[in-house]
């Protein structure tokens, strides 16, 4: 018995140490390291002689990774990935083939996940491609790829990505956060937007979803807004941007591209034409713009929209609060501004404003801003289905004068309300009035107010 | 030459192991060894004795205090590094994932084994007299243990853990008046986050094993000085209560005088100084039975080592330990489970956030260091007891049961959802 403990003691040694050696073997051939003998096979192809192949062979093998403090990530893509930025692999096969066309947006500086998706971190294909288990971001299809640009790129426009501009006005306009919020911002009906993009949800389910909500979400609250296919790509490059990350100053200082497109935008909104023209067109107060970007220097006119008074004592100019991307934006619309363009801005305004006209049109942009748009429609003609509400619908607000004084409108707005019933043994209405007050100021309440008694209609009296 | 054999017995003083004496030397001359008795009861060692479930506990323990070591090197208590440096292990630290697989699966391992353990002297009587106590500290260590485990639980900072610690911290707070001050001690604020991160880590890699330690000494000790282990309950004779003989002198006993030297018998320095045999009911005959420790008892502890660090190997070798998502705070999983040995309490608590939060469990903690004192039949044969073996193993069988249901068949809403059915949707 004795003899025989020894032996299965020294058995059980051996077995410890062949398990040992197993781990050790497992740790020691990842799959990474047989990519890169492929990738160094494949490099001394280009070698002229064998003592330069020899030398490229026995590179030892390495985990390549980016550190990206900024984008609070890891990329270990390049790991495998080896000729991303090597131009001479433009035709090789994948994982190595040369990534083209990457303008600014350089690896080392950038990494790959911020913009493809994946687990930065892992070193296995299926890892990093985060087709595993516990991992909430996949690789990106093809397809939806473009939508990270809004990652970085919150405001403006991003070239070669209209969907998300599109889907971000249509986000704005279109009533969405009557229900949902975002960063803050918001009803409370729909699910919370701020992370949508790093939810496990795959683009198709959110594009199906903006077709036709009740197919995928059973029992949806949320209407069928009839967006068209290419609106609801658009909102979903949208969702698919908004992850709610911390991006690093030197991403976030990037986030709206100064295009004269966006220059034109702030033109109109800043009402420039109030007091400056173009080539004549306009008004007279200030001076004409035509060619102000080749009289001054950029620096010049930049100093000129950050304090007017300092670069022109006595400057009437107000101080406009623009960020740096902004003035850059508005210095390229001038440099093309054309007389022309500023007679089609000037022919939407007809009259110039009265404090009144002020108050209604703010009113009517955070009628659309806040989402009211979303139920009570754009032109407050209200008829988003509701089961068991009265009428079936949400009402129209074009003859809420007829029901209610300004002050109970306003107070509505403000603590919110459950819609009456049409059968009061039935199911509670799924959509419901929001309380405002604690995301909108008496201020903003009252414009919308003032908004709504600028469009009543007065019943026909006969 | 000369200086070979001087260094050599500088560092080994015993007489060759070929002798009785050399082997009676190598346990008291050797610090490490000593805490072992010279000569063990043959029948002792037996495997369906004991299954050496002490042994694998503190093998266990052993594994895990090496490979948490050197984890240690790689983890970084605070989120959301901790959680990377899991991604680091698995990914570029060599060998990194088969570490963490090893203390996880170790881990489990001891929790279970620790129990059976309990299971193990609770059938055999072994807390008898004179080793109340020691049953005592082995409760405590079974409780140390469970801390351990818990609050190595949350280090990996990944869903599993967050919302584990997330929900049995919460089971803690339903004790009455200081529930949730205790919690908020526990977490360093009201919900788990950085400072529960660092807190647990401190527990978990200084105040626990610590006091795991001391008490683990003590355990030994007294194992020792309560007359080593106790005797197989097959070996047990149907005696009359009085003629059971214990060691410690009963006040009614004469007192203390050496014991008259006799030829025929090699005395222990325990039972020169307290002139009682260190065995319970030693008789000539059982004197005859015993070996010497070398080898007999250190062989079979060599068998129970090696065969504990392959078992846990080869299950590393084969089996990650988990890792979820990234701990989010804002995304609860439906259902938020417990760590599986809290699993049982959780099912209590899904039916009495009181009972079964804190009366059930306080009292089951409080019975279980009262058996000794409370069972006051003084016999260890399993005949003997029939109605607290039957009592104990319905103990145990409720255990398992709640620990089964809240593990398996528990789905979203903590709806009774049998393990076979998948729930469509239950993920979001």
């Amino acid at each position: 018995m004795e003899r025989r403990l020894q032996q299965i003691f020294f058995a059980l040694s051996l077995l410890a140490l062949a398990l040992i050696v197993a781990a050790a073997w497992q740790a020691n051939t990842p799959s990474w390291k047989t990519y890169q003998r492929s990738f160094l096979q494949l490099e001394a192809q280009g070698e002229p002689n064998a003592v330069a192949k020899a030398a490229v062979l026995a590179t030892p093998p390495v985990i390549h990774q980016v550190m990206l403090t900024g984008l609070q990530r890891v990329d270990r893509c390049t790991t495998c990935h080896l000729g991303v930025e090597d131009p001479t692999m433009k035709n090789a096969p994948e994982p190595f083939r040369y990534h083209a066309n990457l303008g600014p947006h350089i690896p080392s500086k950038f990494g790959c996940t911020i913009c493809h998706g994946g687990q930065g971190l892992a070193t296995d294909k299926d890892g990093a491609h985060g087709n595993v288990d516990f991992w909430p971001n996949p690789l990106l299809a093809k397809d939806y790829i473009r939508a990270s640009c809004g990652r970085c790129h919150k405001e403006g426009d991003v070239p070669g990505v209209p969907e998300l501009t599109e889907g971000r006005h249509l986000f704005e306009t279109q009533g969405c956060r009557g229900c949902h919020k975002l960063n803050g911002v918001g009803g409370s009906i729909g699910p919370d937007l701020t992370g949508e993009g790093a939810n496990r949800r795959a683009p198709e389910w959110l594009e199906r979803h903006f077709l036709t909500p009740n197919a995928v979400s059973a029992g949806s609250a949320m209407p069928n807004f009839h967006f068209s296919k290419v609106q609801a790509r658009d909102l979903t490059y949208y969702m698919l941007s908004l992850t709610n990350e911390d991006m690093g100053s030197y991403y976030s200082s990037v986030r709206l591209i100064p295009g004269p497109e966006y220059g034109r935008q702030l033109f109109v909104e800043k009402n420039c034409i109030a007091c400056h023209s173009v080539g004549g067109v306009g008004a007279k107060t200030g001076p004409d713009l035509l060619g102000v970007t080749t009289r001054h220097s950029t620096q010049w006119l930049d100093e000129q929209l950050v304090n007017p008074e300092l670069v022109y004592p006595g400057s009437s100019m107000p101080e406009y609060d623009l960020e740096t991307n902004a003035r850059k934006a508005l210095l390229a619309y001038l440099a093309t501004a054309t007389p022309d363009d500023v007679q089609l801005i000037l022919s939407r305004k007809t009259r110039a404003w009265t404090p009144e006209d002020v108050a209604i049109e703010a009113g009517k942009q955070n009628f659309a801003r806040f989402g009211c748009v979303g139920c009570h429609g754009t032109e407050l003609q209200g008829g988003v289905a509701n089961p068991n509400a009265q009428g079936g619908e949400v009402p129209s607000l074009l003859h809420v004068s007829d029901d209610y004084t300004k002050d109970e409108v306003i107070a509505i707005i403000r603590n919110g309300r459950a819609p009456p019933l049409e059968n009061t043994s039935g199911p509670t209405p799924p959509l419901y009035m929001p309380s405002w007050k604690h995301v909108l100021s008496d201020e903003d309440i009252n414009r919308i107010a003032d908004y709504l008694w600028s469009k009543q209609q007065k019943k026909e009296s006969w | 030459m000369n200086l070979i054999r001087e260094i050599w017995q500088s560092i080994v003083r015993r007489d060759p192991l070929s002798t009785d004496k050399g082997k009676s030397e190598l346990v008291f001359l050797n610090v490490w060894l000593h805490i072992h008795p010279a000569k063990v009861k043959k029948e002792n060692l037996k495997f369906r004795h004991s299954f050496y479930l002490g042994f694998i506990t503190f093998f266990l323990f052993l594994i895990l205090v090496t490979t948490g070591i050197a984890l240690m090197c790689y983890y970084r208590p605070y989120p959301p590094q901790a959680y990377q440096d899991m991604k680091d292990l698995q990914f570029v630290v060599f060998m990194g994932s088969f570490l963490r697989a090893m203390h996880r699966w170790a881990a489990h391992g001891m929790v279970v084994c620790v129990f059976l353990h309990m299971c193990r002297v609770f059938y055999t009587g072994s807390y008898k007299k004179p080793r109340q106590f020691n049953w005592v500290v082995g409760v405590l260590l079974l409780l140390l243990t469970l801390g351990l485990s818990f609050t190595g639980y949350l280090l990996p900072w990944d869903q599993l853990a967050f919302w584990a610690i997330t929900v049995g911290t919460n089971i803690g707070s339903y004790a009455p008046l200081v529930g949730g001050q205790v919690r908020e001690l526990l977490l360093g604020g009201h919900s788990v986050g950085e400072a529960a991160l660092l807190r647990f880590y401190v527990l978990h890699v200084a105040v626990l094993p610590a006091a795991m330690i001391l008490l683990t000494i003590v355990h030994f000790w007294r194992v020792r000085k309560d007359g080593g282990l106790s005797r197989p309950v097959w070996k047990l004779k149907p005696a009359k209560p009085e003629a059971l003989v214990t060691i410690g002198a009963p006040a009614t006993v004469a007192p203390l005088q050496a014991a008259p030297a006799s030829s025929s018998k090699t005395y222990g320095l325990m039972e020169v100084v307290s002139g009682k045999p260190i065995f319970e009911t030693v008789t000539p005959e059982e004197e005859e039975d015993t070996v010497f420790s070398y080898p007999y008892a250190f062989v079979r502890e060599a068998v129970a080592l090696m065969a504990t660090v392959t078992a846990i190997m080869t299950i590393s070798l084969f089996f990650h330990a988990p890792l979820e998502e990234l701990a989010n705070p804002a995304k609860t999983p439906n259902p938020a489970k417990a760590p599986w040995y809290f699993l049982g309490l959780q099912e209590l608590v899904s039916h009495s956030a009181l009972l079964g939060g804190v009366v059930a469990p306080a009292l089951m903690v409080l019975a279980l260091l009262a058996i000794p004192y409370l069972d006051r039949n003084p016999s260890r044969r399993p005949v003997d007891r029939k109605l607290i073996l039957w009592l104990f193993a319905f103990f145990v069988a409720v255990n398992l049961v709640l620990i089964v249901v809240g593990t398996f068949f528990r789905g979203p809403g903590w709806a009774l959802v049998p393990p076979w059915v998948h729930v469509v949707g239950g993920a979001e």
